[in-house]
């Protein structure tokens, strides 16, 4: 049976260090995933992991223990993340903001062109490599807060209440965050399987 | 906006409303309207198809990475200096006793077990005749004192007690302690000229064999 986060995070402070290495064996491949959808860069993606354990290491003190032990980790990562596009000057994708009240601008968006095409199982439709990497870039389309939220809804699952206070934003702006970042993500998407279509057939029923 | 002015309204919940986040009495709402509204039904299969194909695209990505080094890198660099050895061993006993509790416990019934089974036989061969009858000796030392007609030859037990041979020299010069290694009980056998009787014996002697300072 896995030992829970906060009796971990206990131990390390006693000084456990294989306490420690439990925790980073445990978050190394979801923090990743974060890191490498915010940044697209894989090696800069891995540094960005490893800094976050490294300062969770640091800073453990300053873990209160009244939130999760994730959302504090995923904070950690995501603001690196930020920095480190920030100091690279380019955040990839747009930099202005959505305007964060709910617009419905899903017109644009040609409806069920990817839910007819992939189901809810993507996995039997033959993922191309291609489609992962075009995946990558429509999530750098986004702007960064919105990426964040995006990705830590589909990689750690994380109900709106945590990622309101990993993120530190009202639930309301979570959910029209997150609409936006869907609506963009899906329009590049089945821009990208319509012309994917229409260049082999494939994907067609 | 397809037609139906009620999708302005839905539009935003789908969002939630894949994501399990609405209210009971939002989500029937949302649900009533999906039977009613192709296009919205069509937008909630594209949201679940987007958020599934994001999740196995990412984890795709993932699984193309070694994490073999990543936990070891990442302890490099938040590992004070190494604690003192006690400090370690003490850190590592707690440690084994924290996350191997079930492989410790096991591993000590074992010695246990092995220590009940070999520690009577290792006794039983303490009952062997100790010193004189013990069936490894070795020359220590051969030395004569200066113009002594005997030369004492110190012999050496397994248990490290010392027996010490007084032997006469009168005919024969002391042969070499290294290259001589009579067997034990018939050292003086070997040479004719000897008495055949050692002069003194002391078997199990305790004290530490020291090249045969006596």
């Amino acid at each position: 049976m896995a030992t829970d986060d906060l009796t971990l995070v206990k131990r390390v402070r006693g000084g456990d260090q294989r306490a420690f290495k439990l925790l980073v064996e445990r978050y190394q491949r979801k923090v990743y995933a974060v890191a490498l959808g915010m940044l697209k860069d894989k090696e800069e993606a891995m540094d960005v992991s490893q800094e976050a354990f490294v300062k969770v290491y640091k800073y453990l003190d300053h873990f209160k223990g009244d939130s999760s032990f994730y959302t504090w980790l995923y904070r950690i990562t995501v603001n690196i993340c930020i920095d480190v596009m920030r100091r690279k000057g380019a955040s990839g994708g747009e930099t202005e903001e959505f305007d964060e009240s709910v617009a419905n601008d899903l017109s644009e968006a040609r409806i069920g062109a990817l839910g007819s095409r992939l189901g809810t199982n993507p996995q039997k439709s033959a993922l191309r490599r291609e489609l992962a990497e075009k995946i990558q870039e429509a999530l750098a389309a986004v702007p960064e807060k919105h990426r964040a939220i995006l990705l830590l809804r589909e990689i750690e699952g994380m109900s709106y209440e945590d990622l309101s206070r990993t993120l530190d934003i009202p639930k309301g702006t979570v959910m029209s965050r997150l609409f936006h970042a869907r609506a963009k993500v899906q329009k590049i998407l089945s821009e990208y399987l319509e012309l994917d279509e229409a260049k082999s057939g494939v994907g067609s029923e | 906006m397809a037609g139906n002015p009620a999708c302005e309204r839905f539009v935003p919940l789908l969002s939630p409303y894949i994501d399990g986040e609405l209210s009971p009495a939002d989500r029937v709402n949302v649900e009533r309207h999906l039977g009613a509204c192709r296009d919205c039904a069509g937008r909630a299969a594209d949201l679940r198809a987007e958020s599934a194909l994001l999740r196995v695209g990412l984890e795709m990505a993932v699984d193309e990475v070694d994490f073999k080094d990543f936990t070891q890198r990442v302890m490099a660099r938040v590992t004070p200096e190494r604690p003192p050895l006690l400090e370690r061993l003490r850190i590592s006993l707690s440690e084994m006793f924290l996350y191997h509790r079930t492989a410790m416990v096991s591993s000590l019934a074992t010695a246990a077990v092995l220590a009940l089974v070999v520690i009577p036989l290792v006794m039983n061969q303490n009952d062997a005749p100790l010193g004189y009858g013990a069936d490894r000796m070795r020359v220590r030392a051969v030395r004569a004192s200066e113009g002594a007609k005997v030369a004492p030859v110190v012999l050496e037990s397994d248990d490290g007690n010392t027996i010490i041979w007084v032997v006469d020299q009168d005919t024969a010069p002391a042969h070499d302690g290294s290259a001589t290694e009579p067997k034990a009980g018939t050292p003086p056998d070997e040479h004719d000229e000897l008495d055949g009787e050692p002069l003194k014996k002391g078997p199990a002697k305790p004290q530490p064999p020291k090249g045969g300072e006596l």
